[in-house]
């Protein structure tokens, strides 16, 4: 019926292009030269770099989440997913002396295999993605309990601890943050100048129109939903490596599904879908890093930390909202 | 001429449907429908609401499968599976409203599931400038003046048909159907996509539409056929087309031979009355009263406001200008809430979205309207009380159905239509505005809702009625307002109702001229 | 179709118009009940101790249902509350430091953490409906909020040591009130009344009509006259409120506060909404459905536990419950051949045009 048709040109303006990265740069840098200023000690090359390093296993996993959420989907996966690689690949290394090569394999395997069951849940059984992966999350939490029988990583071999703490071939960048850039790149790549990547902002805009236009919708979901768990896989084990130890809450207990959600978010994906920004994603996970940093530098007690990441969500939002249909 | 239209038939564009039948459960919607749509020629569709017309063109463009009969293109029969696969064999729908990617830029909207890639270090990729370019160049073929970068969401309809168009031939699309487009177009825009069809017609192309509009049609068709009830009625083509026959095709019966209501039941006192009402948006300056007793209807084309104007005196639209008043009070800003407990209600035109909860109960849907009415126990609905009146209400209302705890999805339209009647006027409302009351309904059920309305307005019930259909408006009402882009622009009352004449009311305020082969 | 049947009213026998509190999925629900505790006190000694200690296994789990009542309102609407968690935690944290800092009374200040719930739901209704957020990400970012200011309220030393008149709601009987009352824990009879006010208030109330109303069309409600945003604002508050009380029961069960208890709550009780049977899209569901749920989930957790299985395993086999019982409701409402090819058939045609007569 057309009796509500007459919707007015929009205003073609702003928006399209909305400058969400300039604007996260803008905030990040502002706020960390605000806290050189009270506590010179924020600048040091030492502390920046930790700061940095300190942002890439959520950026990791945020990015898989970026992916999802711009089909219009969820998963709140990631995190257990996140905990069992990094339980898998840290046991595996510290018991057996699994090699570093082989600890990716592992992890991307895991994340892989596991991912795909999430997307033919939601595909093919038509279960809701929110249920599907609240689901999944409690399934992938006990597969690391039982792995881990009790026991916890805390000691990794010098070769994890070298990649996830130092740079390669003595370059002063360390590698998780040369693995972040890769796999920012790649979804860059991905989501702004592949067919996949574009099929993936079509499925999330219209599933209905983007059928209409040939697309495997099905398989598609089914593809997003593995890259997730392939990228939260991936964070994991960068996890692992870099702070030398996972127990069964690893992940699971810094709420990272909330927080990457939140991060892919800020960085100016639309919850709704079918818009998405991977160095959004990036920055804003960036930001945050920034900010938990500042808050110990200017002794704020920590207690607020969250507060403050749910304003951002909020604030954040706010600006993005398009349509409030239900989520399917 | 067989062997002629034989030949012909076998042409490259020439797409026939032969015996297209179309059910849903026990509903059949189609009932063998065959026509011919050939290069350079517009085929126009014209019917009343629910005569089938969008199924057929859901069905010609790979939509929904057909339950029965053939359709070949250029003489050899083709299944389409999907719309895709229709895309691929050059059939094209552009819908009313086309469902676009809002986020997407207008070029990529147009490509999306085919975008052209390149070779690049990093593997293949999507080859922006050539879409880019390839996007302009179909706009610029219809002089369509649209920006490629904006993104989708910021187009308005008549763009978005417009891009539509250029995209079903970036597919190499030259059979195009155009599912009713005019109808949220101003005349300018109808203007605009009407020198785009001739456009694509002068170059071959295959072309169908649906309208409702009489001198729209009349001034771009080549042929014209006349769907009713799921049969094709008739089918005329140019020169020989006759205003007069083309709308007593439309209704089914002859004109003259529709029943008029026995005498009107007005009394003085004035219920309702609207003054200079406007929303600012799709309607100005509409003021009428109505009086207890009384049956005044809205004509008009779809989209010409009416819905809008009732809804805004119900109170579920802001009124931007003007005046309500029920009973003499002021009720101007009122949300529907106030409005029903002030004895006013409305029927709305979309049973599914907004008239019922189609899985809720029988009895949820009767007593829905005001909860108020049913007996509480310690604060609870008695279900006893909501029995009583849901079984009164199925009893008055000659509901055919199961149970009472019955869903209303599972009863057939018109016993949903009297279950949503049931519900507004067990409240004892003092007005009432029933939009398109009869709308997919079937011709049983609408006599006994015809009847239910007589009976309510010899009660003294002031009642508005919408209706797209002329024969119902002069079956049921005193006074008929005629409603054109969102305003008052004939009153037809006593012995000047008849089906022609409220039909001409708004058809020829369209084009005061007299339009093109009347 | 409508044929004009004669006496076409007269075959509608005007039968009870009751909206009946069961149907096959409570009662699907509740065989798989049976099952399982007939089941663990068949297999898993100690699970079956006597009914006092069967009855007292219910003190482990009720908070979660609890919470599960509350979020099933909201779940009916087609919202979703995920500041539950939050929302227990800081309501009890502040009752506890009304009576700890400030000597209000332990039952005085249990009921304004109630009432602090009820607006925080508020607020959450606030953001969803004036800010036009999503339920989904206003509930978390607001369940941020809240657990930042749980920790906040805490301080370094979270209250403990309340009164045993307190304490008793965790642990305690109903014995003061005859010996068969003994058996009862006083969770349990807050529980089993809350559950029977709820379903009353879904089943038969104008409250719970409309809700149901929202939940299937939040259109057709509003052109009923419903004030939909009133409706959606009083479910997140009385979310908020159950949240809140299931934070002051484990407050009473634990015999402390602490900032982050209510964390555990949220995915067992969405768990248990779901099982139960109440649609994420809304409208569909029973409250009767939930309280089985509540009990199927939370009886398994325990048999297990006694069983010498761990934790983790249960909740795992928690979501492999939920997921297998959404992905067989789904299939069976889906007619057609085998399970291969249906999941087959949808991934080759994913999005199925809908059938719309009109």
């Amino acid at each position: 019926m057309s009796a509500a048709a007459a919707r007015p040109a929009a205003d073609p303006r702003p928006g399209w292009r909305d400058r969400r990265e300039l604007v996260l740069v803008a905030v990040t840098a502002a706020s960390a030269g605000a806290v050189g200023i009270v506590n010179p000690g924020f600048l040091t090359v030492e502390n920046l770099r930790f700061v940095a390093l300190n942002s890439v296993v959520l950026s990791i996993v945020a990015l898989g989440q970026t992916l999802v959420i711009a089909m219009r989907g969820i998963d709140l996966s990631v995190a257990p997913l996140m905990g069992l690689s990094a339980m898998v690949c840290g046991l595996l290394a510290q018991t057996h002396g699994l090699p570093l090569w082989g600890a990716v394999g592992v992890a991307l395997a895991i994340g892989l295999a596991l991912g795909t069951l999430n997307g033919v849940l939601v595909a093919a059984l038509n279960i809701p993605p929110i249920i599907t992966t609240l689901g999944t999350y409690s399934l992938f939490g006990g597969l690391t309990f039982l792995y881990s029988d009790g026991t916890q990583v805390d000691q990794v071999p010098p070769a994890y601890a070298a990649f996830g703490n130092a740079g390669p071939l003595g370059l002063p960048v360390p590698t998780p943050v040369l693995v972040l850039l890769l796999v920012t790149a790649a979804c860059w790549f991905a989501l702004g100048h592949s067919r996949f990547g574009r099929a993936v902002l079509a499925v999330g805009n219209n599933a209905a129109a983007a059928y209409n236009a040939g697309l495997r919708v099905a398989v598609i979901r089914i593809q997003v939903y593995a890259l997730s768990g392939l990228l939260a896989c991936l964070g994991g084990l960068v996890f692992v490596c870099y702070t030398g130890s996972a127990t069964v809450t690893t992940g699971t207990g810094d709420h990272v599904e909330l927080q990457s959600i939140a991060v892919a978010l800020v960085g100016g994906t639309l919850i709704a879908g079918g818009r998405a920004n991977v160095l959004g994603t990036v920055l804003a996970s960036l930001f945050l890093s920034t900010v938990l940093t500042a808050l110990v530098f200017l002794q704020v007690p920590p207690i607020w930390y969250s507060a403050g990441e749910g304003l951002m969500i909020l604030v954040a939002v706010r600006g993005g909202t398009r349509r409030a249909a239900g989520r399917a | 001429m067989s062997a002629q239209r034989d030949a012909d038939s076998a042409m490259p564009g020439f797409y026939a449907a032969q015996g297209i039948r179309k059910s849903y459960g026990a509903i059949q919607v189609l009932k063998g429908i065959s026509l011919d749509l050939k290069p350079g020629r517009m085929v126009t569709i014209m019917g009343e609401n629910g005569a089938g017309k969008s199924t057929l063109f859901k069905i010609l463009a790979g939509q929904v499968p057909p339950t029965g009969g053939t359709l070949r293109l250029a003489g050899a029969p083709v299944a389409l599976a999907s719309p895709s696969a229709a895309h691929a064999r050059g059939i094209y729908l552009v819908p009313q409203e086309p469902a676009l990617l809002p986020e997407l830029s207008v070029a990529e909207t147009m490509f999306v599931g085919a975008l052209p890639t390149r070779g690049g270090p990093l593997g293949r990729r999507v080859d922006w400038a050539a879409m880019r370019a390839r996007a302009r160049a179909a706009l610029d073929a219809l002089e369509l003046p649209i920006d490629v970068d904006r993104p989708a969401r910021t187009l308005s309809i008549a763009q978005q048909q417009q891009v539509e168009c250029a995209k079903a031939l970036l597919r190499g699309c030259r059979i195009i159907l155009f599912d009713e487009p005019t109808s949220p177009l101003t005349s300018h825009e109808v203007e605009h996509l009407f020198s785009i069809m001739r456009r694509l017609k002068a170059d071959g192309c295959t072309l169908s539409f649906i309208s409702h509009r009489m001198d729209e049609v009349l001034e771009i068709s080549d042929e014209i056929a006349v769907l009713r009830d799921g049969v094709l009625v008739d089918v005329v083509a140019r020169p020989s087309f006759d205003r007069a026959r083309l709308l007593s095709r439309m209704v089914g019966r002859p004109l003259k031979a529709v029943p008029r209501r026995a005498a009107s039941n007005a009394r003085d006192e004035v219920a309702l009355e609207v003054r200079g009402l406007s929303d600012g948006l799709r309607f100005a300056d509409v003021g009428f009263s109505l009086r207890r007793g009384e049956v005044l209807g809205l004509a008009g084309l779809v989209g010409a406001g009416r819905t809008e104007i009732a809804e805004t005196v119900f109170g579920v639209r802001p009124a931007a200008a003007g005046e309500v008043r029920l009973g003499g009070a002021v009720v101007t800003g009122l949300d529907c809430h106030a409005m029903i407990r002030r004895g006013l209600v409305y029927v709305p035109e979309d049973r599914a979205r907004h008239g019922a909860v189609l899985p809720m109960t029988i009895t949820e849907n009767v007593t829905s309207g005001l909860l108020d009415r049913v007996r509480r126990r310690a604060g609870l609905l008695s279900a006893r009380d909501e029995a009583r009146i849901s079984a009164a209400a199925v009893r008055d209302f000659r509901v055919r159905c199961a149970g009472l705890d019955q869903p209303l999805r599972e009863l057939s339209g018109g016993n949903q239509q009297k279950v949503v009647f049931a519900k507004w006027m067990t409240t004892g409302p003092r007005v009432a505005i029933l939009d398109e009351p009869t709308r997919g309904v079937d011709v049983g059920a609408k006599e006994d809702i015809y009847e239910m309305i007589d009976a309510m307005a010899r009660d003294g019930m002031a009642l508005l009625v919408i209706s797209s259909e002329s024969e119902e408006l002069v079956r049921l009402c005193d006074r008929i307002l005629s409603i054109y882009e969102g305003r008052v622009v004939a009153e037809l009352s006593g012995a000047d109702i008849s089906p022609a004449a409220v039909a001409r009311s708004y058809l020829t305020a369209a084009a005061p001229s007299g339009g093109v082969a009347a | 179709m409508d044929m004009r049947a004669p006496a076409a009213a007269d075959a509608a026998t005007p039968r009870d118009g009751r909206r009946l509190p069961v149907g096959g999925w409570e009662l699907a629900l509740t065989a798989l009940l049976v099952a399982v505790v007939a089941g663990f006190g068949a297999a898993a000694p100690g699970f079956y101790a006597g009914p006092a200690s069967l009855l007292g296994l219910t003190e482990n789990f009720l908070p979660f249902g609890l919470v599960a009542l509350g979020l099933s309102l909201v779940i009916l609407t087609g919202g979703i509350d995920l500041s539950v968690g939050a929302v227990a935690s800081l309501s009890a944290v502040l009752a506890a430091q009304l009576w700890s800092r400030f000597g209000v009374d332990i039952w005085a200040a249990s009921a304004l953490g109630v009432a602090i719930g009820a607006l925080l739901g508020l607020l959450n209704a606030a953001v969803i409906l004036r800010l036009g957020i999503e339920p989904l990400i206003a509930t978390l970012g607001t369940s941020f909020l809240y657990g930042s200011a749980a920790v906040a309220a805490a301080g370094a030393a979270p209250p403990s040591g309340f009164p045993a008149s307190f304490t008793a709601v965790g642990t305690g009987t109903l014995g003061s009130l005859g010996p068969l009352a003994g058996l009862v824990p006083i969770q349990l009879a807050l529980f089993a009344a809350l559950a029977v006010l709820f379903s009353a208030l879904v089943a038969r109330s104008p409250f719970g009509r409309v809700l149901v109303m929202v939940g299937y069309s939040p259109d057709a409600a509003r052109y009923s006259g419903i004030r939909t945003g009133r409706v959606l604002a009083t479910a997140y508050a009385v979310s908020g409120a159950m949240a809140s009380l299931a934070g002051l029961v484990l407050a009473s069960y634990y015999d402390a506060v602490r900032p982050d208890m209510g964390d555990v709550l949220l995915l067992t009780a969405i768990t248990m909404v779901v099982l139960g049977g109440i649609s994420i899209f809304g409208g569909e569901g029973t409250v009767a459905g939930v309280v089985v749920s509540v009990l199927v989930l939370g009886f398994l957790r325990q048999g297990m536990l006694i069983a010498g299985f761990s934790d983790m395993v249960t909740t795992m086999l928690t979501g492999a419950i939920l997921l297998a019982s959404i992905a067989a409701k789904n299939l069976f409402n889906r007619r057609g051949t085998g399970l291969a090819n249906q999941i087959w058939a949808t991934i080759r045609r994913p999005e199925p045009p809908r059938a719309n007569p009109n």
